[in-house]
């Protein structure tokens, strides 16, 4: 490794280029971009963020047909989404009497409002079809067989994730259409034979929609919800590594038992 | 190795394991009581929302044959020969507020019907309107406790 | 794990400037693959996930500037709207709500997702992996397809077919 960096870079001619290029070097352990096959490596394996990823991946798992690059989607929309919900918490209120004038504001007011809550909006829409097409694309292509039975299981708990967050977010407005909507939903919940009524109150904080649903449905919308989420997303990409990258043509008639698992 | 061996030979269960699965279930003991705990935390305790017993005026305000909708409360007042009844307006289904019709009570969501007793006539809804108690209250007002329920057609005689 | 040859997966070579690492568990032997089926993440991989960050970033933003989200009158508990509807995802579920709460509302869903978590261990063949609609997998894809099907009418039917008191309506003629 030090003989290809110092190949890489001229010797500082001076003191200061020196010292510079000492803060540089800690900062960015590997240099410019990478340019040959040592540096894409280090690159990858050497940053907390990439290193997700494996060094090398397979020309097949890269098809835009395959995959339609819906999971990659699904994430870029959930770090939009959080990005924009913790910008638009600097303004919201949890309070049955403040929370449609906060809505109001954001809209006419506060500067570019408008855009966060419409991207925050169409996002979480646009997540939740993006998450249901995704786990069509991991069936129709066959990629929830062996090894890969539990991470579909953590991807339908990611869908219930998702969908659990975008209905607590559908009552934070405290529009018309939040209030009836959570009152249909919970409604529904409450059939549930035995642990219906009491999840129905757990979750209402009462018998009916009010203060104490919109104090619940914000506490799960803003914190609980989106930490399960990213526990599980965590664990899901994980999996992806363990199970040997994307699905493959080449994982067809491998005997269940075979290369020690 | 060959400890171990005498001890696997003797009766019943060894100190280690022993100890061990004492160590363990006490874990387990009390990971259970504080999941209750937590869980009794966030049961609703303490009801935030509007009063579950409410005035409604003087008896002799309402005429024979009224149907008196209370919109705030979402509870409407019935007088008829029988006497007093508060019937909840919340509809038995997914719990819209109801609206009168001359039949009795239609839900503006999915089209429940219900008679003027709140019995289902029509309609997805699962069970008749809620019927509350009514009485009167020390200074001759009508009181409604919506926290207590009783059974259709129970009228009370003011 | 089975004794692995690592002299013949990884010639000693003085020349040669790597070494084996370590041996990872795996379904299949990485050697089987030809050298070319693999790239470098970076750029390969990046290149296309950051592309499509910035398209998703881009759509949104024009999504926002086009359309602004619904916001309806300050919430009244006096007064539902007629009819009242749940977000579209469980707009299926609505419809079926107003045939049977219990049946509808609370059955068909967990067994829906019941099923969708006995899948990989129903149907265990590792055949027809890694490729769209594979003929092998024509039962499994063809049931999923009608499932899929039949939530997308159910959930087109409580958006648009659904009017007041939740009754049946034509969307294009209740406009007039």
């Amino acid at each position: 490794m030090n003989d290809s960096t110092q190949n890489a870079r001229p010797a500082p001619r001076n003191r200061l280029a020196e010292f510079g290029n000492h803060i540089y070097r800690s900062l960015f352990r590997y240099g410019r971009v990478p340019q040959d096959a040592e540096g894409q490596s280090y690159a990858v394996f050497n940053s907390l963020f990439l290193h997700i990823h494996p060094v090398k991946v397979s020309r097949h798992s890269l098809r835009f047909g395959y995959t339609l690059g819906l999971g990659v989607i699904a994430t870029a929309l959930f770090l939009v989404l959080t990005f924009t919900g913790i910008w638009l918490m600097f303004y919201y209120f949890p309070s049955a009497s403040e929370a449609y004038n906060r809505m109001l504001d954001l809209r006419s007011a506060v500067d570019f409002g408008f855009v966060l809550r419409n991207v925050h909006k169409w996002g979480a829409e646009l997540m939740v079809l993006v998450v249901i097409l995704h786990m069509a694309r991991v069936f129709f292509t066959g990629a929830y067989k062996p090894p890969r039975e539990f991470n579909w299981l953590v991807g339908i708990l990611l869908l219930l994730l998702t969908l659990g967050l975008s209905f607590t977010g559908y009552l934070l407005p405290w529009d018309q259409l939040a209030f009836w909507a959570i009152t249909v939903g919970t409604s529904i919940a409450g059939y549930a034979p035995v642990l219906g009524p009491p999840l129905r109150r757990f979750l209402l904080g009462g018998d009916v929609v009010g203060q104490e649903a919109l104090v619940r449905f914000y506490v799960l919308h803003v914190v609980i919800l989106p930490g399960l989420l990213s526990i599980f997303l965590a664990v899901h990409f994980w999996r992806i590594r363990k199970d040997g990258g994307l699905s493959h043509p080449d994982d067809n008639d491998i005997p269940p038992k075979g290369g020690g698992r | 190795m060959k400890k171990t061996n005498v001890r696997m030979q003797q009766p019943g269960m060894d100190r280690r394991t022993f100890l061990t699965a004492l160590g363990l279930g006490g874990v387990g003991v009390s990971a259970l009581i504080a999941a209750v705990g937590n869980l009794l935390y966030l049961k609703p305790a303490v009801d935030y929302g509007p009063p579950t017993v409410i005035r409604a005026g003087r008896p002799g305000e309402y005429k024979e044959g009224i149907k008196e909708v209370l919109e705030d409360q979402r509870v409407v007042i019935v007088r008829d020969k029988k006497g007093f009844a508060a019937i909840s307006i919340t509809c038995t289904h997914l719990g819209c507020t109801v609206g009168t019709s001359d039949a009795g009570f239609e839900c503006p969501c999915h089209g429940s019907q219900y008679d003027n007793d709140g019995f289902v006539t029509g309609g997805p809804a699962p069970r008749p309107l809620d019927w509350y108690q009514v009485s009167i209250a020390p200074n001759g007002e009508l009181e409604i406790d919506k926290s207590v329920k009783v059974p259709p057609g129970t009228f009370f005689k003011a | 794990m089975n004794e692995v040859n690592t002299k013949h997966v990884y010639p000693e070579d003085p020349s040669k400037t790597y070494g084996l690492m370590e041996l990872v568990k795996g379904t299949k032997p990485t050697v089987g693959l030809q050298p070319d089926d693999m790239v470098f993440t970076w750029p390969h991989l990046l290149v296309r996930e950051l592309t499509l960050f910035v398209v998703v970033v881009a759509v949104l933003l024009v999504l926002a500037f086009l359309f602004n989200a619904p916001l309806e009158e300050l919430a009244n508990p006096n007064h539902p709207p007629n009819p009242a509807k749940a977000p579209w995802y469980f707009l299926g579920l609505q419809e079926l709500v107003s045939y049977s709460a219990v049946i509808g509302g609370v059955m068909i869903p967990t067994l829906i997702v019941l099923g969708l978590a006995l899948v990989p261990f129903v149907d265990r063949k590792r055949t027809g992996i890694g490729v769209w609609f594979a003929k092998e997998r024509s039962l499994a894809n063809g049931l999923f397809l009608t499932f899929l099907i039949l939530m997308l009418v159910l959930i087109i039917v409580g958006m648009f077919f659904r009017g007041p008191n939740w009754g049946f309506v034509i969307p294009w003629e209740s406009a007039q």
